[in-house]
């Protein structure tokens, strides 16, 4: 008995004409065993090999399944390029597909679909193995500084979608800056499921040079959105100043007082300080500022709210 | 030989029309159509607009040329037209080419009415950035098709050949012989190809050169709807969108989508499809059959429309699967950036004239009267 959900995948495709081949066939595989009806859809993020050519070469082999691919003008990066390709979908799940090393057994898909069934609006799959020491810190440092903590976050292979969450991201964001934070806000039921990777695959996947800058520049990003840390360090930092100030003023007075210094030391000096301190304020109001407005930028929303219950008639 | 003043060959709109048109003058005509019946193919089987040019917001030409006839049309058949419905033209917020402050624009520009409306009226929170009842109405081709029958019955000077498989064209210095494959020869000073998608293989035959076309095996699908649904049609624009809007005056919706409603495509000179060889000799690249008779027809693409106009709708328009007709489409290459639709009329020979009409809308089958004129 085949699902009778309609069911999408987005694939990130850049420079995967090695991968490519092997992940959509088992995709496909699975897709077209399990579902009466699904679509594929490769977003292809300005590869600059034959990876599109690979990606036609394989559609013509599909039963029923629909194969599309968007192709972005130039590089724009995994997440931007995945809400391309969520946009387009038409699924009631949508399954995305952050790369395509399949160090999986593609069983996995359904184990994370039937997951889904069971009430969760979001499941990812994550391989069973030690995260990189880059994503251990990032991940460190945005559970501990997350505005509004909800799951704690890790390095995901793959995941699936409901509508509702889609449907509720894209009310609650203009923009979508960083996918796995803002469905993690949406504030629905959400888990993740480990898997063993299959032993000797995927460890040939090395991301190439833009795939690394963006990845780089998108935790910045992410720290800076959806965490408070840069704004706690920045206003620690001013607080900081700004009691050094105070007691360098407190110093001059008293060394005034005490030693006679050189003329003209103690009118500097108190310029100065008091020049510093003034500027200090000003910094912290900025950046408090800042903070404001990046919350109401983002978080149009005021809140999110998993279910509503009805307990009396 | 038996001697024609006009050979028409194609019993569709345009080709009915012609010979309706001609016939009133007391031409003798003959109109040539393989299938059993007049309208059976593109005539039917599209989505029954009455075009004002909302369709075309990237190309003003098209859309002036289908609003200057919109009227004229409407009054001519307007035993056939449906109009008790608000059509609402809507532009998606993602993925499409033109935005509302466009569209509005775009119809400003043209001269067509559009009156905005709230589109989470009828769509789903973010989904479109602009909703706008528009003036557009739909035809019903049976209704139609029973008119011109009806009509030409008044003139015994009209014949229509029904079941008719040309073989071969040749031209001599003064006429047009047409041989069918029962060896039958017409002959006739004026010849018109309005056959739609087997216009280049009518061309071919005669050796003039042929469109630069596209061809789509198209899927329409007629739908069953809920009582919030009858009153209204919804086009969402532009890009790979759909279209669910009443067929006519049967009753029935029609469901369009952009990314569905086109099976398999060629983009050959002459129809070439892999259903062909399936067909069991029902349909060649020399000779298309009838798509919705077709025994290799494909697979309904009904769940793929149906999740996206569902995506799009409020969840309050319920609809249901009726059933599915296929037609094929040809679609000149020259469109594809504007996406234009052109009625294309080509004199490829005078004395005899020879004279091939590509039209993708109904309206606009009075740009045939200029050519008629001629004899």
């Amino acid at each position: 008995m085949k699902e009778k959900n309609f069911i999408s995948a987005v694939v990130y495709v850049h420079n995967a004409e090695n991968r490519i081949e092997k992940f959509l066939k088992a995709l496909i595989c699975v897709l077209e065993e399990h579902f009466e009806h699904s679509e594929i859809i490769c977003v292809n993020d300005y590869s600059g090999d034959d990876s599109v050519e690979k990606i036609r070469q394989v559609s013509q082999t599909v039963e029923n399944t629909s194969i599309s691919v968007v192709n972005l003008s130039y590089f724009h990066g995994l997440e931007i390029a995945m809400n391309a390709g969520v946009d387009l979908s038409i699924g009631d799940f949508v399954l995305e597909f952050d790369n395509t090393v399949l160090d999986y057994d593609p069983e996995e898909i359904m184990k994370v679909y039937r997951r889904a069934l069971e009430g969760y609006d979001i499941v990812s799959a994550s391989a069973n193995r030690r995260e990189k020491l880059s994503s251990r810190i990032f991940y460190t440092v945005y559970d501990k500084y997350a505005i509004n903590p909800t799951n704690k976050m890790r390095t995901e292979s793959f995941r699936i979608l409901s509508r509702r969450v889609l449907n509720r991201a894209s009310h609650m964001n203009k923009t979508v800056p960083y996918r796995k934070a803002v469905y993690s806000y949406s504030g629905l039921k959400a888990d993740n499921m480990v898997y063993q990777p299959v032993e000797g695959s995927g460890t040939d996947y090395k991301p190439g040079k833009l795939e690394r800058r963006n990845k780089v520049e998108l935790g910045m990003d992410t720290l800076l959105l959806f965490t408070n840390v840069g704004y706690r360090l920045s206003m620690t930092m001013s607080v900081l100043m700004l009691v050094l100030m105070l007691a360098v003023i407190i110093y001059t007075f008293i060394a005034y007082a005490v030693s006679s210094p050189v003329a003209g030391w103690t009118s500097s000096i108190l310029f100065l300080s008091v020049a510093f301190s003034g500027l200090f304020i000003i910094l912290s109001i900025v950046i408090k500022y800042l903070q404001l407005l990046l919350e109401l930028v983002f978080k149009r929303q005021q809140y999110s709210f998993e279910s509503i219950e009805k307990l009396t008639k | 030989m038996e001697k024609f003043d006009k050979i028409i060959i194609g019993a569709g709109l345009y080709g009915i029309y012609a010979a309706h048109y001609c016939g009133k003058k007391g031409q003798r005509i003959l109109v040539l159509e393989c299938d059993e019946a007049p309208f059976k193919r593109a005539t039917y089987i599209n989505q029954a607009r009455v075009h004002m040019g909302y369709h075309y917001p990237r190309s003003i030409s098209t859309a002036m040329k289908s609003a200057g006839y919109f009227d004229r049309f409407n009054k001519d058949y307007s035993f056939c037209i449906n109009r008790e419905f608000d059509q609402i033209y809507a532009t998606s917020a993602q993925y499409s080419w033109s935005d509302r402050n466009q569209f509005k624009e775009f119809c400003r520009a043209a001269g067509i009415p559009c009156e905005e409306l709230h589109p989470e009226r009828y769509f789903k929170k973010g989904m479109c950035d602009g909703a706008f009842l528009t003036k557009e109405y739909t035809y019903d081709a049976h209704i139609l098709r029973d008119y011109f029958l009806e009509e030409l019955k008044k003139y015994p000077n009209v014949q229509i050949q029904y079941g008719s498989m040309i073989r071969e064209i040749h031209k001599t210095s003064d006429s047009y012989v047409v041989v069918e494959e029962d060896g039958r020869e017409y002959e006739t000073p004026y010849l018109l190809n309005a056959t739609y998608a087997g216009t280049n293989q009518i061309l071919e035959k005669v050796g003039y050169e042929t469109f630069g076309i596209k061809y789509e095996l198209c899927e329409i699908i007629l739908c069953d709807v809920n009582d919030k649904l009858r009153d209204i049609g919804f086009t969402v624009m532009d890009g790979p969108f759909f279209s669910i809007m009443p067929f006519g005056k049967t009753g029935l919706h029609s469901l369009t989508a952009v990314a569905f409603t086109p099976h398999t495509t060629s983009y050959d000179a002459l129809p070439t499809f892999s259903c062909q060889e399936k067909s069991g000799g029902f349909c060649s690249t020399q000779h298309l059959g009838n798509c919705n008779d077709c025994p290799a027809k494909p697979k309904t693409a009904f769940p793929y429309m149906a999740n996206l106009a569902q995506k799009y709708m409020r969840p309050e328009y319920g609809f249901t699967y009726k059933e599915s007709l296929f037609s094929m489409k040809p679609i000149l290459m020259s469109s594809e950036i504007d996406d234009s639709r052109p009625t294309v009329v080509r004199v490829c020979s005078q004395k005899p004239t020879f004279v091939s009409v590509l039209s993708g809308k109904i309206n606009t089958v009075y740009d045939l009267d200029e050519v008629l004129e001629e004899s």
